[in-house]
């Protein structure tokens, strides 16, 4: 095909390896140790040796922001990978099935819009206590019903087709046709959402570690950085300013990302949006 | 009162109108009459100042002898519905269906004429007799969807005799409803154009209706006017090979003109398709498919000859003649 | 229509159950010792017994549940154990607060997405309409808690125009209004931008449709037919998605309290998980559903209200 790649999939692109390729990097390296502290060199302006200066505890806040980078990609990953799997066996599932499984899904599915990932966390938080495995769960959760009802709305229709049918009139075991043809023909519909979901994962664990409900003292987060930086808004504003970017530039970068992704498998649905 | 002259159209290389050249009267009757993608809804659209933003506009369009062919939005806002009026192919989506029909009906008279509601109801009323929908007062509070296609269709054509239009524009007004009830809009047309004096433009591929409508018609094809005169002369004694062509292709009368799933059945066409705008030769559209075409064809486009005192052609056949 | 108005109805009570039972059991039956939770671990085995007894722990779990819905009916949501009070009257307290921001959320949401989206359709593929879509790709990335920062830098801290947080409550109703400002703004920022979006694809779509073009044939204004005729229709698709954002609207207020310091339900959410306050979260949690359910449902009536056809079909 000698079609363009569509702008929006290029600047998600780039955005997504910067970001992806920051987390990587600070596994190996970053330019100080995170979570170092030391005291004299509070809230140094940025330098050489410290290119975007120190917090309020003398940690160099690049570094910071990189492990920050491995937190919430980690933390997206694991959520949506855990979130989606369970939604797109439901999704299969239901479509396998059909007649009341599939309406007993769906209803499930739309209970699980009553429960926003905040709140679901917040339930855990209570029990539990606040930790980052809580925000994880609570952000997979939400995801349940998202990839649930994409999957099972994708799927149906490859029902219809052709081949398909073949298969069953070929006495294919359902469960076997949803794994041989169905699954790796709605991949392209699940990669979408999946990329799409990754933004607003980011954007909720960053929610939830600034609420002190995700990642704790002293683990790196972009969210936790930020409600750190809020008490310190008049003497450093700085500190408020870079996690912020960070989050914007992530959410931005998998957004875009998806929307050029979708636009690529199915461009009738891109035309006027 | 209304004059095209060299009027065209275009959208970058792609000339959906060329050099159209057209004078309207009042009480003139004319038909326009060309396979889909000729350029007739533009023609009409252009009348009404209402030709996509996109589209490049040359040539010269006089309203009562306003130049308006550069003319601004407002300016034509107070033409439409005033000067000229237009009613579309599909009456089932042309009214808006969250809106009551009376409500859709006083819009403009409120907004054009300052009438009061009271004042603009009485005129609805009136004009829904004239085209003959009955019990008016309950239609007024019903919605579009509760209507059939030929109410609909009677409603639009009250909405655009509402502010007393010059011209009346007909743009394919029965190509969506069924034989029968096309015939009764087609005459009621007739009828209001006679008793109000007004002018009526009746676009259509029904020959059969340009002959029971109009006094004069004019022949399109990919964006040129190709053939004009007394309808009743040119039906009968084409010029044009094209029209020859298509009143060739005439559809059989009595085949219905939808189907038995109720999909309506391709329009007949000349052996061959029309090619897309972009595609057209420079010279004569008709080229390439004409089953005369001269060597020149091609690449000169072919003036107006004179077939009749009142009647003429573009094709170089005519010229060639002597 | 009826049948559709009752079917409806009945799906909403039945969904408020289930969610009910779903809080519960997320706060009841999961591993874990509500007394321990709430007293801590150097807590004495009496005082766990006490506090078990007084929760109602030592009954079975199904009756727990039947006297905790059957209660809540009736307004009574338990005693708090951090402010020694009926959760009810704390919630009373602290509604009006949460329901003021979230209204002028969902004020400002309107006004800036139904405008900006209108518009972008009114200019499409050209630089407004470009403009704006850019600019709700940035509004739906930014975290609202970041955007209330900056905010608060620029207009409280750089500028001292407007109060950095707080609330005094509707007896000084400027200054009420004036602390306001900001919040909102955080809050209606995310949800504007993707109903910007929304509405500008929505009217797209109605503006390719036959009727509009009727209605400039009758020499109607560019204006008056983009506000009079196709914004009524561009909201048929739109009303499903404001429900929702209503929704997250009440929602983002648990945020925006936190961040502006407001003493409303968000506020105290927080502080009783501090407090290790369960009655509280679970009541508190369970009102936020509550309004996210009903927001839904609301919007499924409304839809039958708005278009006309659906009236009649259904
Ligand atoms: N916005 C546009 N951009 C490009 N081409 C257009 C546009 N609108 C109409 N056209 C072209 O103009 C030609 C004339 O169309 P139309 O006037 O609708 O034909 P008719 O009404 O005779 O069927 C068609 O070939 C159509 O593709
Ligand atoms: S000008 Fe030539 S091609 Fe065109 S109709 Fe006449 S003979 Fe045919
Ligand atoms: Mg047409």
């Amino acid at each position: 095909m000698t079609r363009r790649l569509p702008v929006n999939f290029i600047l998600g692109a780039v955005l997504v390896a910067l970001v992806v390729g920051t987390a990587a990097l600070s596994l190996v390296w970053t330019p100080h140790d995170a979570t170092q502290m030391a005291i004299s060199n509070k809230f140094a302006a940025p330098s050489a040796t410290h290119w975007l200066g120190t917090d309020q505890l003398g940690r160099d806040v690049l570094s910071q922001l990189m492990a920050g980078a491995r937190n919430s990609m980690a933390v997206a990953l694991v959520a949506v990978l855990l979130g989606g799997s369970v939604g797109v066996a439901l999704g299969l599932l239901a479509s396998a099935l059909g007649g009341w499984v599939e309406d007993g899904v769906m209803r499930l599915a739309d209970l699980g819009f009553a429960f926003p990932a905040l709140l679901f966390a917040i339930m855990l938080a209570a029990v539990f206590g606040p930790s980052l495995t809580n925000a994880v769960l609570a952000i997979a959760f939400i995801n349940i019903p998202v990839f649930a009802r994409v999957t099972r709305g994708a799927a149906n229709q490859v029902w219809t087709l052709d081949y398909v049918l073949a298969a069953r009139a070929a006495g294919m075991n359902r469960f076997a046709i949803s794994r041989d043809h169905i699954l790796p023909n709605i991949a392209a519909a699940i990669i979408v959402q999946a990329t799409i979901e990754f933004a607003v994962a980011i954007l909720a664990e960053a929610a939830l570690s600034y609420l002190g409900l995700g990642a704790q003292p002293p683990a790196s987060s972009w969210g936790r950085l930020l409600s750190e930086a809020q008490t310190l808004m008049y003497i450093a504003p700085q500190l408020a300013i870079y996690p912020g970017l960070c989050i914007v530039v992530a959410v931005v970068g998998f957004g875009l990302l998806g929307d050029g992704l979708r636009d690529m498998s199915d461009p009738r649905l891109s035309r006027e949006r | 009162m209304f004059q095209l002259a060299d009027f065209s159209v275009s959208f970058g290389t792609a000339t959906a109108l060329r050099r159209a050249t057209l004078d309207i009267r009042q009480g003139d009757r004319l038909g326009i009459v060309g396979e889909s993608g000729s350029g007739k809804t533009m023609l009409a659209l252009a009348l009404m100042g209402m030709a996509p933003d996109a589209a490049k506009i040359g040539g010269r369009l006089t309203i009562d002898g306003q130049d308006m062919t550069h003319a601004s939005e407002r300016t034509w806002q107070q033409m439409r519905a005033r000067r000229v009026a237009m009613i579309f192919q599909e009456p089932m989506s042309a009214l808006n269906p969250l809106r009551r029909i009376g409500d859709t009906m006083m819009e403009p008279l409120i907004v054009h004429e300052g009438l009061s509601r009271a004042q603009a109801q009485a005129r609805v009323l009136a004009l829904f007799e004239e085209v003959g929908i009955p019990d008016p007062a309950a239609r007024l509070r019903m919605f579009p969807h509760e209507l059939s296609g030929g109410q609909r269709q009677r409603v639009l054509i009250a909405l655009a005799l509402a502010c007393n239009p010059a011209l009346l524009i007909a743009d394919e007004p029965t190509t969506a409803l069924d034989a029968n009830v096309a015939l009764r809009i087609t005459d009621l047309l007739v009828r209001l154009a006679r008793e109000r004096g007004m002018a009526l433009v009746f676009i259509t591929h029904d020959l059969a209706a340009v002959a029971r409508t109009t006094k004069d018609i004019v022949v399109m094809y990919g964006g040129d006017m190709i053939e004009r005169g007394p309808t009743a002369q040119v039906l009968a004694a084409p010029a044009h090979p094209y029209t020859q062509g298509l009143l060739a292709a005439r559809p059989d009368p009595t085949v219905p003109p939808r189907d038995a799933t109720g999909k309506r059945r391709r329009l007949p066409t000349l052996p061959g398709t029309v090619p897309p705008l972009a595609a057209l030769p420079q010279g004569c559209r008709f080229s390439g498919r004409c089953s005369v075409e001269l060597p020149q064809c091609a690449g000169t486009r072919p003036t107006d000859h004179a077939v009749d005192p009142d009647r003429s052609a573009a094709c170089h056949l005519l010229g060639a003649a002597p | 229509m009826w049948y559709f108005i009752f079917r409806r109805t009945a799906g909403f009570v039945a969904t408020l159950f289930v969610v009910s039972a779903v809080v519960f059991s997320v706060m009841n039956i999961l591993p874990g010792d509500p007394a321990l939770t709430i007293l801590g671990l150097d807590a004495t085995d009496d005082a766990l017994a006490a506090l078990r007894e007084q929760l109602g722990l030592n009954q079975p779990v199904l009756a727990r549940y039947v006297s905790w819905v059957w209660n809540a009916l009736q307004g009574d949501f338990g005693i708090s154990h951090s402010f020694r009070v009926p959760v009810s009257e704390l919630i009373a307290e602290r509604l009006p607060m949460t329901v003021s921001l979230a209204v002028a959320g969902m004020i400002f949401t309107l006004v800036i997405a139904l405008s900006l989206g209108i518009g972008a359709a009114a200019r499409h593929r050209k630089v407004g309409d470009w403009g704006v879509m850019f600019i709700s790709q940035i509004g739906i990335a930014v975290p609202a808690f970041w955007l209330s920062m900056l905010l608060v830098l620029l207009f409280a801290v750089k500028l001292r125009w407007l109060p950095p947080g707080g609330f005094a409550g509707w007896s000084d109703p400027v200054a009420a209004m004036r602390s306001l400002v900001l919040p909102t703004i955080a809050l209606g920022v995310v949800q504007s931008a993707v109903l910007a979006r929304v509405t500008r694809s929505s009217a797209l779509e109605v503006m390719r449709q036959d009727f509009v073009r009727t209605a400039r044939a009758s020499g109607l204004s560019r204006r008056r037919v983009l506000w009079r005729h196709v914004l009524p229709n561009a909201l048929v698709p739109i009303v499903t998605i404001v429900g929702m954002q209503f929704a997250a609207l009440v929602t983002g207020t648990i945020v925006i309290e936190n961040v502006f310091y407001l003493p409303g339900l968000g506020r105290l959410i927080f502080q009783s998980i501090s407090n290790r306050d369960l009655p509280t979260v679970q009541a508190l949690v369970m009102l936020f559903a509550a309004i996210v359910v009903t927001a839904n449902f609301v919007v499924d009536l409304l839809y039958v209200v708005i278009d006309p056809r659906l009236k009649a079909r259904t």
